[in-house]
């Protein structure tokens, strides 16, 4: 399979081992810093956006997020099937605008929603869809780390979405995964000396409520995640710092050593259960556990959020038809 | 909130002196020079599971004279109440409020329903006698000014019974924040999830007497934190609630989970789960736990959390050994007392938290953020 992934950011260096893992031959672009990643894991790099749709089957998008939108419609249109970071877009509008050129042109389009190959919450979601706790009533999720100033380009909240849009996407995935659909969003925020939290309450239809909190924190936060899920016949509970197999104790944590993403290392990558779930998608496999019309929806329950936070009031986001 | 139950039977209405040498209560009210005298403490109605834990911990207190009544708990034939379980306590015991007041106690501990605080703590107020009120102060506004009122015309002081606030868990909290540790405030997140209060007594699932559901029994404790913590005042409260935990239990008839948001003067702010999801089964009634986020770190506190854990011949144990809040509390209501002074938490505090549970009561009913004047 022939992959060629644009950027050469973060998210990047966990793709491209994934992808080699996998089988894949990786070609890379990036307006800047792709020849390194190319040297680095002995891949290819290309000078062009159109050599590199030239070189591959598949577009991997690992790019900032204002450039999601322009460049999966590209890819699009080159008749390429599409894997893209989250948020698949800035806006609702531009997400909807994807799903539909994919329908038209007849390409998959695979958002790396990645928490949901995450093994604790692919087995709270399980454990709830067995009935092992009855039906959903609370749910709270918290997922915590430093402020990223690994990239300007997530400080701006016209570039980024800010904390919600680019982080507690995840868990406002996960909460309407687990608790069904959204009708309702309230969401505060709280910004101070380059730190950013925010705090989201889900109505869901079922009636069951959910609580997302994100932290973008002082320099040197040690990421943390949590969730909390009660129904009517009992609790599941998980917390990255209390269930953790291994913890290392080496004095202070140094800014930026910790807070990117979770330690995966003690099992198979969830970035690579994805990637192979999505790869084996564009060969004519099953659906993958995390549609184009979830991220879809995903970024207009941000978008509500960051909505409610504007204007002080509950969203609705009540929608006649939610595509499955 | 459960006390931890200390009873010990003793028919005297002395104070207690522990022949067995295992005194339940360490602390040592300091000998204030000016009263010497025993502090005649009055318990109004063991209506609260509270009540007989607060009489077991008074008992064990020096210089400390107990007296209870509880007129109604003849309404309750199924549960333990009125003269039978002052005897199981060892409490001196008299049929009427009016006979209890006239005994002029120094202080009073209303520890009757939550809809029926105001005439108890009006009558205590009456008699001289300083007041500490269980948690929530009343169950409408109006009804907990009337009663600051009662006790600022008659000169007496007017306290909360709220037992976290002497956590030694939210003391060092406090320190922190107070030290500039955390740096600016900019969030909280509270959780008081616990077991449905069901089986001890009937009236806490009864909204007329209770004052509502989970909402109104579990905001205030995380409320009063925050009001401690950063002094700022709430200003909109918006909240959703929902009835599907315990949908089985027919007696319960108010909602059973909730999530109340609360946002402060200065951009603070806070999300409460006060929800009754402490599953039935479980081997402890629950817990209160606060994160705070500020712009130089982090902080956690879990009160309850100090415990021996394991599995047993038939289910799972919890051994808790944290400090015994509610002994906290009644030493510094002992303490005000004998000192003159009012003790903290006070009942504008009490007011303040339950401003916001009936903001958060209005915001579910009608979907609104409410304002909080």
């Amino acid at each position: 399979m022939n992959i060629g992934l644009i950027g050469a950011g973060g998210i990047t260096h966990v793709h491209i081992p994934a992808w080699l893992a996998l089988g894949a031959r990786v070609t890379v672009f990036s307006l800047e810093g792709g020849a390194e990643v190319a040297a680095q894991y002995g891949i290819t790099a290309v000078g062009s956006l159109d050599e590199l749709l030239d070189a591959c089957d598949v577009v991997d998008i690992c790019t900032p997020t204002p450039t999601h939108y322009r460049l999966a419609e590209r890819a699009l249109r080159a008749g390429k099937h599409v894997i893209c970071e989250k948020p698949i877009a800035l806006h609702p509008a531009d997400a909807a605008a994807l799903a539909e050129l994919a329908a038209f042109v007849g390409k998959q389009l695979h958002p790396a929603h990645v928490v949901r190959y995450f093994p604790e919450y692919a087995l709270a979601r399980g454990a709830v869809a067995a009935g092992t706790i009855g039906e959903p009533a609370i749910l709270r999720f918290s997922r915590i780390g430093e402020f990223p100033t690994w990239a300007s380009w997530f400080a701006d909240e016209e570039q980024s979405g800010g904390i919600v849009l680019d982080q507690m996407i995840h868990d406002l995935d996960i909460a309407r995964w687990i608790a069904g659909e959204v009708t309702e969003v309230y969401a505060v925020k709280s910004v101070g000396d380059g730190c950013e939290t925010a705090q989201v309450v889900l109505t869901h239809e079922s009636g069951a409520l959910s609580y997302v909190t994100g932290v973008w924190g002082a320099p040197g936060t040690t990421f943390a995640t949590s969730f909390s899920i009660a129904g009517s016949t009992g609790v599941l509970k998980h917390d990255s710092r209390a269930d953790a197999s291994l913890r290392f104790d080496l004095g202070a944590p140094v800014a930026g050593t910790q807070s990117m993403r979770p330690d995966t290392s003690l099992g198979e990558s969830p970035y690579l259960s994805e990637l192979r779930e999505f790869a084996a998608a564009t060969l004519g496999g099953p659906a993958p556990r995390v549609s184009l019309a979830d991220a879809t929806r995903a970024v207009e329950l941000a978008a509500a959020a960051n909505a409610s936070i504007a204007s002080g009031r509950s969203e609705s986001v009540v929608r006649e038809t939610v595509a499955a | 909130m459960r006390a931890v139950a200390n009873a010990r039977p003793n028919a005297s209405v002395q104070p207690t002196s522990s022949l067995s040498g295992q005194a339940a209560s360490s602390a040592v009210a300091p000998q204030h020079p000016l009263s010497e005298r025993p502090l005649r403490v009055a318990l109004m109605s063991f209506a609260h599971v509270h009540a007989a834990g607060y009489a077991a911990l008074l008992q064990s207190m020096p210089n400390v004279e107990l007296r209870a009544s509880d007129p109604d708990g003849g309404n309750e034939p199924a549960e333990r109440r009125g003269r039978g379980l002052a005897d199981d306590l060892g409490v001196s015991y008299v049929d009427s409020y009016a006979e209890l007041l006239v005994w002029q106690p120094d202080a009073v501990i209303v520890t009757s329903e939550n809809a029926r605080h105001r005439p108890l703590v009006e009558a205590a107020a009456l008699a001289g006698a300083a007041v500490l009120c269980e948690k929530p102060l009343a169950t409408t506004l109006a009804d907990a000014l009337a009663m600051q009122a009662a006790c600022d015309a008659a000169g007496v002081t007017l306290m909360t019974a709220y037992p976290v606030r002497f956590s030694p868990a939210f003391a060092r909290l406090r320190e922190l924040v107070q030290a500039g540790g955390l740096g600016a405030l900019l969030a909280a997140t509270g959780t008081n999830n616990g077991q449905i209060p069901v089986g001890d007594r009937a009236w806490f699932t009864d909204p007329a007497l209770s004052g509502g559901g989970a909402m109104v029994d579990h905001i205030v404790h995380v409320a009063d934190l925050l009001d401690a913590l950063t002094g700022l005042t709430a200003q909109f409260v918006r909240a959703v609630s929902n009835r599907i935990l315990h949908a089985d239990k027919p007696e319960v008839r108010a909602e059973t989970g909730g999530l109340v948001t609360i946002s402060y003067a200065g951009g603070f702010v806070a999300t409460i789960d006060c929800s009754w999801s402490q599953p039935d089964n479980a081997p402890t009634w629950g817990g209160l736990t606060l994160q705070v986020v500020g712009t130089r770190g982090i902080a956690d506190i879990d009160p309850f959390a100090q415990h021996v854990g394991g599995v047993g011949a038939d289910e799972a144990v919890f051994l808790g050994y944290g400090k015994n809040t509610d002994e906290l509390l009644l030493n510094e209501f002992v303490h005000a007392v004998r000192a003159g002074r009012a003790g903290q938490p006070d009942g504008a505090a009490g007011i303040r938290s339950l401003k916001i549970v009936l903001a958060a009561q209005e915001s579910a009913r009608t979907g609104e953020v409410v304002s909080i004047r």
